[in-house]
């Protein structure tokens, strides 16, 4: 007997607004039917009513978490238009901003994870590791997050030198911290149980569907915008783009915590060479935005963001394309949930990390009868944390056996 | 794939039936004919091997410029492809049985500007509630008057080509 479930408006997980219908037959996900666009606020149109300096700020409250990678994307979009690239410092600052905030975006995704999955623990670690990186941002830019440091041609405000010791040593303690939680999160059975070989898309699925980012890397696509198509000082850094090859939410949670390192890497390196640069020296101006068309491609958290521009010459753009990772990503549930539970239905959707303002509830419907139930989100997260706890309880029950 | 490779294997496929610029190292424009347009989507993605990135539309007079992305990462450039669907009834044959990573910025296409994608296999709105009025479409310009369209005005500026999202002058590399 097949039923429909309807998740969203709202996602049990992430608290944004999203729909997801699954058809199940049983406990086992037969179907689903995805409806996003709960909170189309229509940026492209109102950013051909900006000036090219005005779009960035337009452009970060796309999403609170990406609210650096899109006004990065934008600017190096008009850069490409242009034909121009921003000073070394600039480009360095860039990346700082860029990758502390691949840092707390991951944290942010493991921790909400770890509270799905009745690992209330990895939530309260999570969130106070990533408390200081925050406070860094402020210190940085002056905001936690809409950092307001992209512009075309450079950054706007410069780092001072007396935040690089504060930088450091937070990126030392977040070392720490993270290889205590990612050896906590690679060693537990109980995790290894919930999550292995769930919500599987594997490498040519990846390819067919566009997935971009940990979705796409967890699956042993090889794509990451950074070495791709690298942008400012990310040519000229070392890093690697980490990879897993089993597609399952398991191997998306190792990737972020294995990026996370990475990207620790690459703000040293970058503060390493930002000392020989000339502080204020951290935009080139631009007087006239020729008539043409640019790409901007960036990385972020969630994987490729993608801004087209196109100019008449005139002060604003006549066509501005926004793609967010999450529009390719999301897609993918398609197949992922597929022959799952519906216990696991809420937790394969927030693996890919979607970004849906850049929407919880599910609907149940039997496919036989047309019986329609809606799920809550206590209710989600409630079958979630049910069947850890059974998994854990068996394990127990083994190990005293044992 | 290198880019020189890329250009000369579209060129000797599809011939007359596309366009090809290059505007920078970094960046391939290939404006192709509606009969071709699947087809190009599939020997760029299948047989050469660039990765689905996503797509644009572009509202014009008289007509919707449809626009596709298909960078080869290793080689760091992008492959734009690009088609025109004429109004007032825009139509084109849908990519998605080549990348069914297209469905949703097809159906995006056709809710903001009317873009009719034959074969897609479902083309319900994916932004905005299915309540909407059925001839609605948000992003689509209409113009009624007899101006001169954007596309055909040629004020001599080769990059006005750009602009209106015309094929360059000349021929294919």
């Amino acid at each position: 007997m097949v039923k429909k479930i309807p998740i969203g408006p709202f996602h049990p997980l992430l608290e944004e607004p999203e729909f997801f219908e699954l058809h199940v037959d049983g406990e086992r996900v037969v179907g689903i039917d995805i409806t996003i666009g709960w909170s189309h606020r229509g940026i492209e149109l109102l950013s051909e009513h900006k000036t090219w300096d005005q779009v960035p700020f337009l452009v970060e409250r796309i999403c609170g978490i990406c609210s650096c990678s899109h006004p990065y994307a934008y600017v190096k979009a008009v850069e490409d238009l242009c034909g121009i690239e921003a000073p070394p410092r600039a480009q360095f600052i860039r990346c700082i901003v860029a990758e502390l905030e691949r840092l707390h975006s991951h944290l942010l995704w493991t921790g909400l994870a770890g509270h799905f999955l009745g690992y209330n623990t990895v939530f309260m670690w999570t969130w106070r590791f990533r408390e200081p990186l925050l406070d860094v941002l402020e210190a940085v830019t002056g905001n936690r997050n809409h950092y307001a440091v992209m512009k075309p041609g450079g950054v706007r405000r410069d780092i001072p030198q007396e935040e690089i010791p504060n930088i450091l040593k937070l990126l030392d303690e977040l070392e720490k911290n993270n290889r205590m939680l990612t050896n906590a999160i690679l060693d537990d059975p109980v995790i290894h149980a919930r999550t292995k070989g769930v919500g599987v898309f594997n490498k040519d699925q990846c390819r067919l569907y566009g997935a971009l980012g940990p979705t796409a890397r967890s699956a042993g696509l090889d794509v990451d915008a950074r070495r791709d198509h690298p942008i400012d000082a990310y040519d000229k850094v070392s890093f690697n783009v980490i990879l897993c090859e089993h597609g399952d939410v398991f191997d998306k949670a190792v990737v972020r915590q294995l990026e996370n390192f990475e990207s620790i890497k690459i703000i040293r390196q970058c503060l390493r060479l930002l000392e020989g640069t000339k502080p204020g020296e951290i935009c080139t101006e631009i007087h006239e935005v020729p008539p043409g068309e640019g790409i901007g491609v960036y990385e972020a958290p969630r994987g490729e963001v993608f801004h087209y521009v196109r100019s008449n010459g005139g002060n604003m753009p006549i066509r501005h394309r926004v793609r967010a990772p999450s529009f390719n990503n999301i897609l993918t549930n398609e197949l992922s949930v597929l022959g799952n539970t519906v216990s696991d239905a809420g937790l394969i959707t927030a693996a890919v990390d979607p970004c849906y303002s850049c929407t919880e509830r599910v609907g149940i419907v039997d496919r036989a009868s047309g019986e329609r139930r809606i799920l809550t989100e206590a209710d989600l997260v409630r079958l979630s944390q049910e069947k850890t706890e059974a998994i854990r309880k068996r394990f127990a029950a083994l190990k005293g056996n044992g | 794939m290198e880019r020189e490779e890329v250009k000369k294997r579209i060129a000797d496929k599809f011939g007359s039936k596309v366009r090809i610029a290059e505007r920078s190292p970094k960046r391939v424009y290939v404006y192709a004919e509606n009969e071709i347009w699947v087809e190009l989507a599939r020997f760029l993605f299948n047989d050469l091997g660039a990765r689905y990135d996503t797509g644009c539309a572009v509202d014009d007079r008289d007509g919707v410029e449809v626009i596709f992305f298909f960078p080869f990462d290793r080689e760091h450039y992008f492959v734009t492809i690009k088609t025109f669907a004429a109004k007032p009834n825009p139509t084109l044959n849908s990519i998605t049985s080549v990348c069914p990573g297209a469905k949703w910025i097809e159906r995006e296409m056709f809710e903001m500007y009317e873009v009719n994608f034959r074969n897609h296999p479902d083309l319900r709105p994916v932004l905005r509630a299915d309540t909407r009025p059925a001839d609605y479409f948000a992003a689509k310009r209409e113009v009624k008057d007899e101006h001169e369209t954007v596309r055909e005005r040629d004020d001599g500026d080769a990059r006005s080509d750009e602009v209106a999202g015309r094929p360059p002058k000349g021929t294919n590399p």
